[in-house]
């Protein structure tokens, strides 16, 4: 339902993303990897509406996304990127009653406050609700903000680099609630990883960059190969399998 | 937001509410002999313009000041320190200057300042809006180039002085340096009418604000188109801006002061409750203010002399006390 067709980004003159086409597999966990300024933040930008492309097709529904009235692609598409830093008072329970706002504007049903209350339980913040978030941890944040994708109520959801200055213990919880996203949730996830093994262990197809085009679609098992890693990072790797996963080695 | 923060938010608004009722009526009444009808009624000739101006001028720039800071994202910047009330003073200057006194345009106040409102909405607009999309929204570029915009303006419409015709300037100065001494009374029936017209056009992007201090990627994944939102926001608040800066002359840090007092006493994200608090702290300065001015001091210092050394400290604490900008 989600497809990129011959998509190109130039920023002065210089192309970051050249003719990328590919289809984004319904229900599944879809991480983008590549080496720094290889164009897979810049897709995930065009992919939610914050950057303009210069030419190609995002198709969603069978309708191009600047077709879409930004309300309605709202209420089917949620988007999270790194950059929250939210001047305002706001709690918990604020941040993620405006999940609902695509839905109800500024008023919300009894609905909306049940769909919040079991957004705010799924990512266990009730002991924070009424917290502000400025007042809370990397990864409090990190997860009030989920909370507040769930209760938006998407089919698809993009996160640009959801472990960005997290440490290892949350960066892991994050990975498994995008997983659980996925798989308790039945929403397609779409992301930006660095990491190239928390790719290899949570998603389902991988993605991978490289100056600006892509270097190899495929189910983990087929990105996860030393020669392609290799070719991509330009560095030698060696695969293992750990609990039925090729994860990766670099050095 | 819990139940009881929204009421004891409530109950501080009905208090600003009142201390304001307070004080507009004892700028009318105080020091008014009673006893004579006629002392009653100069009086009150002399002041109800001024309150009405003031309470203008507090609407404007509250308002606008609170909604800039919420489209930029930064709370310690107001329209002033951008310059935009230097860019009226000079757009006014040049109308002057290039179709001259004598002319229709300039002898009806009100036709004066229709030009100069639709001149600052154009120029302001494609301007500021260029800046931040130039600058990508960074409030520090922002900053710095709109205090060199600020004498920038002010160094071209002191050229444009000088060069003048000593009668073309006079005439000029006694709408160029309004004050609150001086206020430009012909216009307060347009003010009104222009601000009431940008609340109703602007309804529906009003409503936006909570969801557009989120910042721009959760604006826009909420539903909102950012863009144009903002673009018209920023029209409307350099309006209210040239308003306020025809009735009573520039204050540049009125904005800051009651815009950050609003959100420290609330605390919340709410659009409606910080408007409408950010413009009863206006009144309540302007009001106060005014009244220890024309009593206290009885008007050897204007009003705003207090605002800026008054706001100039509170800018400092502001940025002081912000661990990050």
């Amino acid at each position: 339902m989600l497809q990129i067709k011959n998509l190109s980004k130039q920023y002065d003159g210089k192309t970051v993303v050249h003719d990328v086409s590919f289809h984004i597999p319904k229900g599944k966990v879809i991480s983008m990897i590549g080496p720094n300024g290889a164009g897979k933040s810049t897709v995930m930008g065009i992919l939610s509406r914050l950057i303009a492309r210069d030419s190609g097709l995002v198709e969603f529904a069978g309708k191009d996304i600047s077709h879409w009235k930004s309300k309605e692609l709202s209420k089917r598409l949620a988007i999270l990127t790194q950059s929250n830093n939210i001047q305002m008072k706001l709690t918990v329970r604020e941040l993620v009653t405006f999940g609902r706002f695509p839905y109800s504007g500024g008023r919300t049903t009894p609905e909306d406050q049940e769909i919040i209350d079991r957004a705010i339980a799924y990512m266990e913040l009730e002991d924070f609700q009424d917290r502000f978030i400025d007042e809370l941890s990397g990864g409090q944040r990190q997860r009030a903000m989920i909370a507040m994708v769930i209760a938006q109520d998407t089919e698809y959801v993009l996160l640009d680099e959801p472990t960005n200055n997290l440490d290892i213990y949350h960066a892991t919880n994050m990975m498994k609630i995008v997983r659980r996203l996925c798989d308790e949730l039945g929403k397609t996830v779409i992301l930006v990883l660095h990491e190239i093994n928390y790719a290899a262990f949570y998603s389902d197809y991988i993605c991978a960059f490289k100056d600006g085009r892509i270097a190899k679609f495929g189910t983990v098992e087929e990105v996860m190969t030393k020669e392609t890693l290799s070719e991509i990072y330009n560095v030698d790797f060696e695969i293992m399998t750990i609990q039925n996963r090729p994860l990766s080695i670099y050095y | 937001m819990n139940g009881i923060a929204v009421r004891s938010n409530h109950r501080k608004l009905i208090v600003m509410a009142v201390l304001t009722v307070l004080c507009a009526v004892g700028y009318l009444v105080v020091e008014v002999n009673f006893s004579n009808p006629n002392l009653v009624r100069y009086a009150m000739k002399l002041r109800a313009p001024k309150l009405l101006a003031m309470l203008i001028t507090a609407f404007a720039i509250g308002g606008a000041s609170l909604v800039f800071q919420s489209i930029i994202n930064n709370t310690i910047v107001t329209p002033c320190l951008l310059g935009m009330n230097s860019l009226y003073t000079l757009i006014h200057t040049a109308v002057v200057f290039f179709i001259g006194s004598g002319s229709a345009l300039a002898v009806n106040a009100n036709l004066a300042f229709a030009v100069d409102v639709v001149l600052m909405g154009i120029v302001a607009t494609l301007l500021y809006s260029y800046l931040f999309r130039k600058t990508n929204h960074n409030v520090l570029y922002v900053l710095l180039v709109g205090t060199v915009l600020t004498s920038f303006f002010g160094s071209i419409q002191t050229t444009l002085t000088r060069v003048m015709d000593p009668n073309e300037y006079d005439t000029l100065l006694t709408s160029l340096v309004a004050g609150f001494n001086n206020i430009n009374n012909e216009i307060i029936v347009f003010s009104v009418i222009l601000l009431g017209a940008i609340v109703f056009f602007l309804r529906k992007e009003l409503a936006l604000l909570d969801v557009l201090t989120l910042g721009k990627a959760q604006a826009i994944n909420l539903g909102v188109d950012y863009d144009r939102c903002i673009r018209r926001l920023l029209l409307g608040v350099t309006l209210a801006i040239a308003v306020a800066t025809a009735l009573v002359g520039p204050i540049s840090f009125l904005g800051l002061i009651i815009a950050n007092l609003s959100r420290q006493l609330l605390r919340t994200y709410r659009h409606s409750q910080l408007v409408l608090g950010s413009v009863l702290f206006g009144t309540i300065v302007l009001l106060g203010g005014q009244l220890i001015v024309e009593h206290l001091y009885t008007y050897t210092v204007p009003v705003s002399v207090f605002i800026t050394v008054g706001g100039g400290l509170y800018f400092l604490y502001l940025l002081l006390s912000r661990k990050k900008v």
